[in-house]
Formats: structure tokens, C-alpha cells, sequence
């Protein structure tokens, strides 16, 4: 068989197994310990149920199965794309994630076209700055920026802004002006950790040899560092693409809370709260699909960009 | 100061190069808003048309009105279905609104509804006197997912349409109650469709009444979007206007945090707030928004102590608690629109009567009847012990109440520790029913006295978990009783009586504070202070609305004025 | 939060030492001009570390006891960090914040550092099996964003700042882990552990003698970078509400309390957050100078 073939079919199954091992790990986490989901059924701050009513509750939502029952009937249907039901709005899984999905996607994009060309730009200024002040300076930006909690710069943004001066929308999922706060303030600490990496990798190929030559040789700085030491200090960045989305939809949670939008993180955030535990179980697959998803993609193309990678290397046991 | 650590500095003069870059970059490409509140007309005479724009503070969970119990569910099924009487928030009194007249019998065991005619769903179909039959049994059928409607039909017997538009309901035993809980949105009325459909999917929005507006949509912790129906003109008497609504359709967004609606108000993303923070009123206010404020009536915001636990079946413990509050000074906390309670009952309810003289703060009688109790000072923890246990118990609560941390800080004066928990209201709820929750911390509104009965009956819900005793015998009573003096009476006793042996610790009256743009006109609240839209207009309906048209450059320079000072 | 974890979720146990500055040599020579930087890093983290440990030495007013009277005044000179809604002495309220705050966080770094290690070590010396099998575990953690993963443990657990403890501690078991077992790796095939197994020493001797040792100092810079993720990871699970309750005070929970003052009371909000983002700073400017440290280069 063509070995990238093999290699396409051997990192797809390697996806699969661990979108079922955190099925399981999620499914035994939400389950094996149950709190009261009768109770997360019923909500409502005055329902007077009977032990009837609970039982039938029960016995609709197969509480009264034993878990290894539970497990099996829920991944068959997972398998077959059904993630069962919300606990408290009856809405099925699927759906409120479809309907949350598009929401956070807009976010997640603009947050990345922010943070991308951002963190890029003060990486390249902080290698490539000449006076040593400003290099100092803005190679400690990103460090602050990781350092900095997300929901109090969304504050803080949402209140200067939208508030104080009226300038921006503060809710409303429509467009760029309904948008921009939230991804200004998601593209933060993605931005400070892009930049973290690709300083780094910046820094090793600006002390290489030969570019230390050619910098002796008069070359202009600016010019060397997009040609010489970008390009490869590039792909360093295509390893944590992963992590980032990850780290978007986990943003996402705290982002889409503070600025009420309804994306994915918020449906996380209430479903935890209302120990919704379908929901939970649901937007857990998601991530890890998103993972999958991207740790393929990502090792298709290392081979693309990168010729001394081969595709027969196992760079993740 | 002793720590600002200076390595934090570049990020902020960065911060502020990029607020900057981004400010400029809105106002070129023109997504801010630069027109003045002063260049808004009014006009005087309502105009029909455009969309309203609200935020709640939580998710309805439920917009079926038969079942849900939260005001925020309660405040969109009031615009989706009509009731046989309606109450008017000012006097109280019942007037005619689906149910032309009625008789009640001399025992209030009997009522007989004359329907008006010509009222249809809004799917077309005719209101009659079978539509009300089929509801009040769907409400039954609902048992405990009808968690008010279940306890208003309390001894339902029989229901007869001797014709189309005539309904009587018997009950076993007397229900003077149930006449005024006719005019609630808990019991409203549903096509025959929507009854066949299941609870759930009528909890999710698939619903249709005789209301002034549709539920076209609800999107679970998102949104619920209504739209006018046309068709409508039975609007009760004392309404502003007949035929149908002013507004095309209503856009009520759910938004927990308090910043965010106070920003989306600011600019002009929505147009009425429905949950004002007590500190946001003044701001709000100075930047020419209406305050809307309405006391809810009803059982007020209250710790029911649960009398199955050992720690509360001795009296003297619980009346020591009452004693340690100091409910004057709660009101540093409150809306200037919300009042420490007076009683039991909110002043905005029927039969109130003020007994603040049995909630007078005395922590020298609180630590007289914990010393008799048992209850002795450790004056190294501040707290009181008994056989080496501490005087402690937990509250689990889901409300927005600020005030129970005082409370807390209150009681710890008097040695007693008081855990708060808040959590969810399924949390809170499961704790409840359960009987391991040591209080519980709720209100409940409705315009009817009777609203004591449905909490505290040691003979139904028993929140108190404690023996039927005198009291009981009052609220059932008084549920029957017609003549209002006698009614007046069983109440005032009742609340005495549940006071006095501190099955109850008042606190604080719940009072909706609303804020709502300047061209919002006709907003108002009804009996039970849940709102109503059929009278409410835009006076720019016609003209520009959207983006920009807020006062917001108004909010901004009078935010910073208000800054400096406390409230 | 969201970024600082990822410098924990590299794959490559050579690069988990990323941390949160650029590392290479130029950078290194910078941070090392500057000393300051270090110094005020590490007197801000014992000021705080005073705070967790004695705060009735730093309190000014009882941090659990307002005056309602004085509520919500601006910083002033008796209350450096002004008041909250109940009229308590903000700054008492940080300094009796740190307790729970770094405590929490401690709990939470041991318990992932203790479980990851010897994860990382178990897959480290024992068979294929074993190893393949912790590993896959630790990739499927690792597949699902941290904060999620947290929350999952939270909706699982209840809330409770030990609970949150625990579910930050799962979520950043799988770079400890990582790194113990690249370290046994590393160690294992070197020249004077192979001539201490053909001298015939036991394994686990070898591993508690020769590569434990070794592995330290690595893991403990590891330990300084996830301190600082920590802080901010229990401060935002705090913040969404699932940590402590009132009137105990933690920063997270200072900053949510203040939210909904913040349009008129914007001290409540700003000064515990730029504690955090100060604490945070400051200890990962003192992880990178372990790292630093550790590989002279």
C-alpha cells in the first residue's frame, strides 16, 4: 500500500480510538458518580414530585438500567450520532450544539485572525528590533499576556467600551461589531502564546550560523527575518495548532460566558452548572473531535511544508 | 500600596495603544454610534410597529405557563395566553377578560364562567367553554410538573360545560382562592393542539394561545421570540387600547451577567432591561433611562427553616435568628425601590398588614434564648457550641441576593454561622426535597394571600417539615372562607402565628426594577408585577431605530460622574 | 487563562520547558540583564506567600466583617483597595484571598504533579504494554482543552474548592507525565545507567538512585510553570462560581463579586485581577529563570 495512504488509515483509526477512550473516560466521569440528575430533569423552583414521578423520570431517561447498560445503549447511539437529550431543556444534544456551534465559530475565527498577524508581528518586532530596550519590552509582552485572566480583560473591555462609551454592542451575534470584544479579548492570550512560540523558535534560527553571517555581511535585518529565519521557525507553529483551537473552544467557556454570546462555551458553562450531564458529554466529543480533527490535518501537512519530516515518524508516543 | 508589581506596566501603555487603534478603527468603518439622545422626537399618540428588544437574567427553562414556576417563564407566557379574569394592578379587583361574568356559590365550592364570544386561538380555532375544561384537566393531568397551577385546582371535582360558552368548576371544599387564580398566566389557556402535544415539547415553545402575541420561538438559554397576532381584540377592559397590539414582535434575549445588559442597554441593543442591579439604578437613571419598579406580592424573600432537622425543631434557636437580623440595616444593599419585609406577605399584597413590631432586631433576646437553649459563646471562634457541635447551618440558593451575606455577617454576631451555597436551581431544589436542606431561602409571588397556604401547609407542600398544627387549620381555612373580613383575619393570624414561632424568618421584599429606553412607552406591570405588552409601544417605531440611536453618549460622560461617590 | 496551559500541553518532552518566555540564547542573555525583573518576581511571590501563610499579619480591618455604612468607597488612605458591596476592607479581603487562592492551587499542582510522575514513571520503566496503554490515557486527556476537562470533573464532583482542585490537577497530569517519562527515557539509555543494570542494581533502585535525580530539576521547573496556569485556572473556575462561597474570599471570587458593580465600583473588579495577573507574571518569570538555570547553555 502507498505509505501515505497507510499512514492517512493508521492516524484515522488512532483518531477514532481516542474519540472512543474519552466517550468512556467522559461517559464513567459524568456517570459512575451521579449526583441527582432527577432532580437537573425536573428543575423548576417548586415542582412538588412524587416518587411515582421520579420513578417514571427515571425509568424515561434509563437511570434504572445498570451502567454498563447505560454505557453501551448511549455509545450505540453516539456511534450513530444521536447524543441523547438535555436534562433540562429536552433539546437534543446534537442540536444544541448545532445551534451553538456556528456562534463560537465566528468567534474562534475572528480571535485567530487577531491573534495570528498579531502574535506573529510581536514576535518578528521582538527579535528583529534594533534598540535593545524596545526588544527587551516586547519580548515580555507575551509572557504578560498569558499571565493576565481572561474573564477580567473581558471585563474590564466590556465595560470600557461598551458601557463607558457606548462604542461597541455588547450581545448580539451579528457581525463584526457584535463579535469584536469577545474575540479582542480571546485573541489575547492566544496571540501572547503564539508569539511565546515563534519567539522562540525566531530566536534559534536568528543565532544560527549563517545568518549571523549574513548579518555580518550587512544583510538588513527585516529581509533576513522573513526569508531566513520565518520560514522555519513557521512550522514550529504548525505543532501547537491543536493546542490552540483547544485552547479556543477552552477560552471560549469563560469568553462567551463574561460577553453572554451563545456559543459552545457557554453551553458548557450552563450545562455544568445545571449538571447537564448529556451536554457536558457532548461538547467533551466535540473538543476532542476538533482535536482529531486537526492533529490529521496537521500531520498531512508537516510532510507539505516540511521535507525532512517524514511521514513514517511517530512524533506523539 | 504595598504590591503593584511594575513588570505589569509595557502591557498596559500596550493595551491601551491597541483600545486606541481599535476605537479608531470603529469609527472609521462607522459600526459607532455617533448620534445624540437629544435629537429623538416623542411622539404622543401610539404608533404601531417595530420589534422590542429585552433581556432577562435567566433562562425560562420552561415557556409553557401551565407548568413553570420562575418568573422569567411566567413573564413570556403572560404575553401568549389569556386568563377568565384580570386583575388590576392597582386595586386589586377582578375584571371581565375571557370570562364575561361569573357566579360563585355561597361556600365557594361552585363557579360558573359566561364566556365571551368570539375569542379564537391563535391557530384559529375557537375558545369555548371545552377549551377551558380541556386545559383545567391538562393541568391536573400534569400533577407535579404544574407546580403552581396543580396547587390552585386543589380539590377539583368536576368540570360542566352545560353550553359553549358557559363553564362551572366544582371543587370538594371551599377555594375562595381560585377566583384570583383565574387571572393568573398559570392558568391560561392552550388550543386542543397544543394540550395533545407533550409536556416537553410544550416547554420548548410549541405552544399556542389567545395572547396578543405568538411564541414563534424559544431557543433554550438564548432567546424567545414573539411575534403580534393580528386577529386579537379581547384585551380586558382597562387595557389602553383594543384590536391588536402595537409592536410586530418582541426579541427577549436571556443574559446572565448584569455588565453585559447594562452595556447592551447602553448601546442600544436592547431596549428594556428586566433586571436592574440595585448600584446600576442611579447610572441608569442620570442617563435618561425609565426606571420601571413594581414590589412583587406574594411571600416575601424569607428562610424557611426546616423543623425535621434537630438543630431547628428547638424554637428558641429559630427565634434567635429572627432576633439577630437587623433588617434596617439590609436596606443599605437593597434597590431604593425594594423594602425590608414588614411581615410575611409583601405590602403590595391583598390583606397585608404590617408586623414589623415582631421583627425588631434583638440580639440581646437572640443570645438570652440560645444561652437557655443550650448554646454557649466559644469566644474564640465566635460562635456558639452545644455538646461540642457548632452553631452552624447551610443555605443553598440560586437568587441574586447580596443581602444574604449580610444577613450572614448578622447572624454570626450572635455566634451563629450561616453557610451560603449558591448554586442551581435544580441544586437548590434536589437539596430541598431531599429534607437534608437545614433552611430555605425563596419567595414566591402572587397577588393572592392564599400564596401562604401553597407555601407553608404543614397538610400539603410542608416546607417546614413540622406537624400540622392551629395554623394550618387557619390557612386552610382561609383558602375557603368568602367574606373578607373573616379572610383578613385567618391571614393576619396566620402570619402572626408563622412569625411568632419562627417557622419563617422574613427579610426582604422582592421588587422588580426594570429599566427601559426613553422611546419605550406603555410598559407596565400587572397584579402580580410579571409584565405586560400589549399596551407598550416605540414612539421611533417609524423612524430610525437600531444601532446608534441610544443615549448612549449620555451614559458615558454621566457614568463618570457617578463614579466617584458610594450609594 | 486559556494560554498559559498550553505550555503544558507539548508533545515533545523537550519542549515542555517552553514555559512563557522565549527561550533561546538571546532571550536568555536579556532576562539576565535584567535581574530586577527577577528580584521584584520573587519578593511579589513571598509578599503573597506571607499573605497565604500569616495574613493576620497583613490584615488591616476583618476581611469577613463589612460596614455596610462605608460600603463601596474608592481606595482611600484605610482602604488602600477601597470597600465591597458589604462595606469590607478589600485589600484584608486579598490578603485572606492568597490562603485560598495559592492553597487551592497547591493542592492542585501536587496532586497532578505527584500522579503525573509517577504515571510518567511507571510508562517509563515498565513494559510496552503498560507504557502504550498510559500513554493512549494521557493522549486522551490531553485531547480535550484543559478548561473543559476541568469542567467535565466539576459537573461530575460538584463544586467545592477541593473539587476544583482536583479538576485542574486532572487536567494538567498528562505534561507531567510526559515529561517523567522522557526523563526515565532519556536517563535509561545512558552510558552509566546501562553500567549500573550490568553491575546488577534493581530497577527501582536505579530509578529512585540515579534517574529521579536527575528528573528533579526538570519537573520542578515543570511544577513553577503550571503553579502560575493553575492560579489562573482555579481563579476562572472560581470565577464561573464553581469555587468557594461567601464570605470566604478568593481572587477569582473577589473579581466575580465585583462584576456587577463594575460600572460604578470599578476597584471591587480591577485590583484582584491585577493581583492575579501579577502572581502569575512573577512566578513564571521565576520558572523560566529555573529552566534557565537548568540548561546553561
Amino acid at each position: 500500500m502507498n505509505p501515505v495512504v497507510a499512514m492517512i488509515l493508521r492516524r484515522l483509526g488512532f483518531g477514532v480510538l481516542v474519540l472512543w477512550a474519552a466517550y468512556t473516560l467522559a461517559f464513567l466521569l459524568l456517570y459512575a458518580l451521579p449526583g441527582d440528575s432527577v432532580a437537573a430533569v425536573l428543575g423548576g423552583d417548586l415542582s412538588t414530585a412524587t416518587q411515582q414521578e421520579i420513578d417514571e423520570i427515571r425509568h424515561q431517561y434509563g437511570f434504572d438500567q445498570p451502567l454498563i447498560v447505560q454505557y453501551l445503549t448511549s455509545l450505540g447511539d453516539a456511534v450513530r450520532g444521536n447524543l441523547g437529550t438535555s436534562y433540562t431543556t429536552g433539546q437534543p444534544v446534537t442540536a444544541a450544539i448545532g445551534q451553538a456551534l456556528p456562534v463560537t465559530i465566528e468567534l474562534a475565527a475572528w480571535s485567530l485572525l487577531i491573534a495570528v498577524p498579531g502574535g506573529i508581528l510581536v514576535a518578528l518586532a521582538a527579535v528583529g528590533a534594533r534598540n535593545p530596550w524596545l526588544r527587551n519590552l516586547l519580548s515580555g509582552l507575551p509572557s504578560v499576556g498569558v499571565s493576565l485572566p481572561t474573564f477580567w480583560v473581558g471585563l474590564l473591555l466590556l465595560q470600557f467600551f461598551s458601557f463607558r462609551l457606548g462604542l461597541i454592542p455588547a450581545i448580539g451575534a451579528r457581525g463584526f461589531a457584535g463579535v469584536i470584544l469577545p474575540a479582542l479579548t480571546l485573541s489575547l492570550p492566544l496571540g501572547a502564546m503564539i508569539a511565546q512560540v515563534l519567539l522562540r523558535s525566531l530566536t534559534h534560527e536568528w543565532t544560527r550560523q549563517f545568518v549571523t553571517t549574513y548579518r555580518a555581511a550587512g544583510l538588513s535585518r527585516v529581509r533576513l527575518l522573513l526569508s531566513h529565519a520565518l520560514p522555519p521557525a513557521g512550522v514550529s507553529l504548525l505543532s501547537i495548532a491543536g493546542v490552540v483551537l483547544g485552547n479556543v473552544l477552552g477560552g471560549a467557556v469563560i469568553v462567551e460566558t463574561v460577553f453572554t454570546r451563545n456559543g459552545i462555551g457557554r453551553l458548557a458553562e450552563t450545562s455544568v452548572t445545571g449538571q447537564d450531564m448529556p451536554v457536558v458529554l457532548g461538547v467533551v466529543m466535540l473538543s476532542a473531535l476538533v482535536f482529531v480533527v486537526v492533529n490529521l490535518v496537521v500531520d498531512l501537512l508537516y510532510p507539505i511544508l516540511d521535507p525532512r519530516t517524514r511521514p513514517v515518524q511517530e512524533s506523539r508516543s | 500600596m504595598p504590591l503593584p508589581p511594575r513588570d505589569r506596566k509595557p502591557h498596559f501603555r500596550w493595551a491601551s495603544l491597541l483600545a486606541l487603534g481599535f476605537s479608531t478603527l470603529l469609527v472609521l468603518t462607522g459600526c459607532g454610534s455617533s448620534e445624540n439622545a437629544g435629537s429623538k422626537h416623542t411622539s404622543d399618540s401610539p404608533v404601531s410597529g417595530g420589534t422590542l428588544r429585552l433581556a432577562f437574567d435567566a433562562d425560562p427553562g420552561c415557556v409553557d405557563g401551565q407548568q413553570a414556576g420562575q418568573n422569567v417563564a411566567l413573564n413570556v407566557t403572560r404575553q401568549v395566553t389569556d386568563s377568565l379574569t384580570y386583575q388590576d394592578p392597582d386595586s386589586g379587583e377582578l375584571e371581565p377578560w375571557l370570562a364575561e361574568s361569573w357566579d360563585v356559590n355561597d361556600d365557594s365550592t361552585e363557579f360558573t364562567f359566561h364566556l365571551r364570544d368570539g375569542v379564537t386561538f391563535q391557530d384559529g380555532t375557537d375558545f369555548t367553554a371545552q377549551s377551558v375544561k380541556n386545559n383545567l384537566r391538562a393541568i391536573q393531568d400534569l400533577g407535579a410538573k404544574a407546580s403552581l397551577g396543580s396547587t390552585y385546582l386543589t380539590g377539583l371535582s368536576d368540570i360542566r360545560t352545560p353550553d359553549d360558552r358557559t363553564v362551572t368548576v366544582d371543587f370538594d371544599e371551599p377555594n375562595a382562592q381560585f377566583l384570583q387564580a383565574t387571572s393568573t398566566m398559570t392558568l391560561g389557556f392552550y388550543s386542543d393542539a397544543t394540550l395533545a402535544k407533550s409536556a416537553e415539547d410544550r416547554c420548548g415553545g410549541d405552544v399556542v394561545g389567545t395572547g396578543p402575541f405568538r411564541l414563534a420561538k424559544y431557543t433554550p438559554r438564548q432567546s424567545v421570540h414573539l411575534d403580534r397576532f393580528d386577529d386579537y381584540a379581547w384585551a380586558p377592559d382597562s387595557a389602553d387600547h383594543t384590536g391588536a397590539a402595537y409592536l410586530d414582535a418582541v426579541d427577549m434575549s436571556i443574559v446572565p451577567e448584569a455588565t453585559v445588559r447594562n452595556g447592551s442597554l447602553a448601546s442600544d441593543q436592547i431596549d428594556v432591561d428586566t433586571v436592574v442591579q440595585p448600584q446600576d439604578e442611579e447610572l441608569l437613571q442620570a442617563s435618561d433611562y425609565k426606571i420601571l419598579d413594581r414590589p412583587n406580592p406574594g411571600v416575601v424573600y424569607n428562610l424557611i427553616l426546616n423543623e425535621s432537622r434537630p438543630l431547628f425543631s428547638d424554637e428558641r434557636v429559630r427565634k434567635a435568628l429572627t432576633k439577630s437580623i437587623d433588617r434596617d440595616q439590609l436596606r443599605a444593599l437593597l434597590s431604593r425601590y425594594q423594602e425590608p419585609a414588614t411581615s410575611l406577605l409583601a405590602r403590595s399584597t391583598p390583606d397585608y398588614q404590617d408586623v414589623s413590631d415582631l421583627l425588631g432586631h434583638d440580639p440581646g433576646g437572640a443570645a438570652k434564648l440560645l444561652d437557655q437553649a443550650g448554646w454557649t459563646m466559644n469566644h474564640k471562634t465566635g460562635l456558639r457550641e452545644k455538646d461540642g457541635r457548632t452553631l452552624s447551618f447551610t443555605v443553598k440558593y440560586w437568587q441574586s441576593a447580596p443581602f444574604l451575606e449580610l444577613v450572614q455577617q448578622q447572624l454570626r454576631e450572635s455566634g451563629i454561622e450561616m453557610k451560603l451555597e449558591q448554586t442551581t436551581v435544580a441544586n437548590t431544589e434536589a437539596a430541598r426535597q431531599s429534607g437534608e436542606a437545614d433552611a430555605e431561602f425563596m419567595n414566591l409571588t402572587r397577588s393572592d394571600p392564599d400564596v401562604l397556604r401553597t407555601v407553608f401547609d404543614a397538610n400539603g407542600a410542608n416546607r417546614n417539615r413540622r406537624e400540622p398544627a392551629q395554623i394550618d387549620q387557619d390557612l386552610d381555612r382561609s383558602a375557603g372562607v368568602k367574606d373578607p373580613t373573616e379572610r383578613k383575619k385567618l391571614v393576619d393570624d396566620s402570619v402572626s402565628a408563622l412569625i411568632e414561632d419562627a417557622h419563617s424568618v422574613p427579610l426582604v421584599e422582592l421588587s422588580g426594577v426594570m429599566a427601559t429606553s426613553p422611546h419605550v412607552q406603555g410598559f407596565r406591570y400587572e397584579a402580580s408585577s410579571r409584565f405586560e405588552l400589549y399596551d407598550t409601544w416605540l414612539d421611533d417605531a417609524n423612524g430610525t431605530t437600531g444601532p446608534g440611536s441610544g443615549p448612549s453618549s449620555d451614559a458615558g460622560s454621566n457614568s463618570d460622574s457617578a463614579r466617584g461617590g458610594t450609594q | 487563562m486559556t494560554a498559559t496551559e498550553f505550555s503544558t500541553r507539548l508533545e515533545d518532552p523537550e519542549e515542555e520547558s517552553v514555559g512563557t518566555q522565549g527561550r533561546g540564547r538571546r532571550t536568555t542573555t536579556t532576562m539576565l540583564r535584567l535581574p530586577f525583573g527577577l528580584i521584584l518576581s520573587a519578593l511579589v511571590v513571598l509578599v503573597v506567600l506571607a499573605w497565604a501563610v500569616l495574613p493576620s499579619l497583613f490584615v488591616t480591618e476583618n476581611p469577613l466583617l463589612g460596614d455596610p455604612d462605608i460600603r463601596l468607597s474608592p481606595p482611600n488612605a484605610h482602604h488602600w483597595f477601597g470597600t465591597d458591596h458589604l462595606g469590607r476592607d478589600i485589600f484584608s479581603r486579598v490578603v485572606q484571598g492568597a490562603g485560598a487562592s495559592l492553597g487551592t492551587t497547591a493542592i492542585a499542582v501536587l496532586m497532578s504533579f505527584v500522579t503525573g510522575t509517577f504515571l510518567g514513571l511507571v510508562a517509563g520503566t515498565a513494559g510496552r504494554v503498560v507504557d502504550t496503554v498510559l500513554m493512549r490515557i494521557v493522549d486522551v486527556l490531553q485531547s480535550v482543552p484543559s478548561l473543559l476537562l476541568s469542567l467535565a470533573v466539576v459537573a461530575s464532583l460538584g463544586s467545592g474548592p477541593v473539587n476544583i482542585a482536583v479538576a485542574v490537577a486532572v487536567a494538567s497530569v498528562p505534561s507531567f507525565a510526559r515529561l517523567m517519562r522522557g526523563e526515565v527515557l532519556r536517563w535509561r539509555n545512558s552510558l552509566f545507567i546501562e553500567a549500573a543494570t550490568m553491575s546488577g542494581i534493581r530497577t527501582p533502585e536505579i530509578l529512585l538512585r540515579h534517574v529521579l535525580p536527575h528528573a528533579i530539576g526538570p519537573v520542578g521547573a515543570l511544577a513553577a510553570i503550571e503553579f502560575g496556569a493553575a492560579v489562573l485556572a482555579i481563579s476562572a473556575l472560581s470565577f464561573l462560581g464553581f469555587g468557594t462561597q461567601p464570605p470566604d474570599p478568593e481572587w477569582g471570587f473577589l473579581i466575580s463579586e465585583g462584576r456587577d458593580y463594575l460600572a460604578s465600583s470599578w476597584w471591587m473588579t480591577v485590583i484582584p485581577g491585577l493581583v492575579i495577573a501579577g502572581v502569575v507574571v512573577s512566578v513564571n518569570r521565576i520558572a523560566h529563570a529555573l529552566q534557565t538555570e537548568r540548561r546553561p547553555s
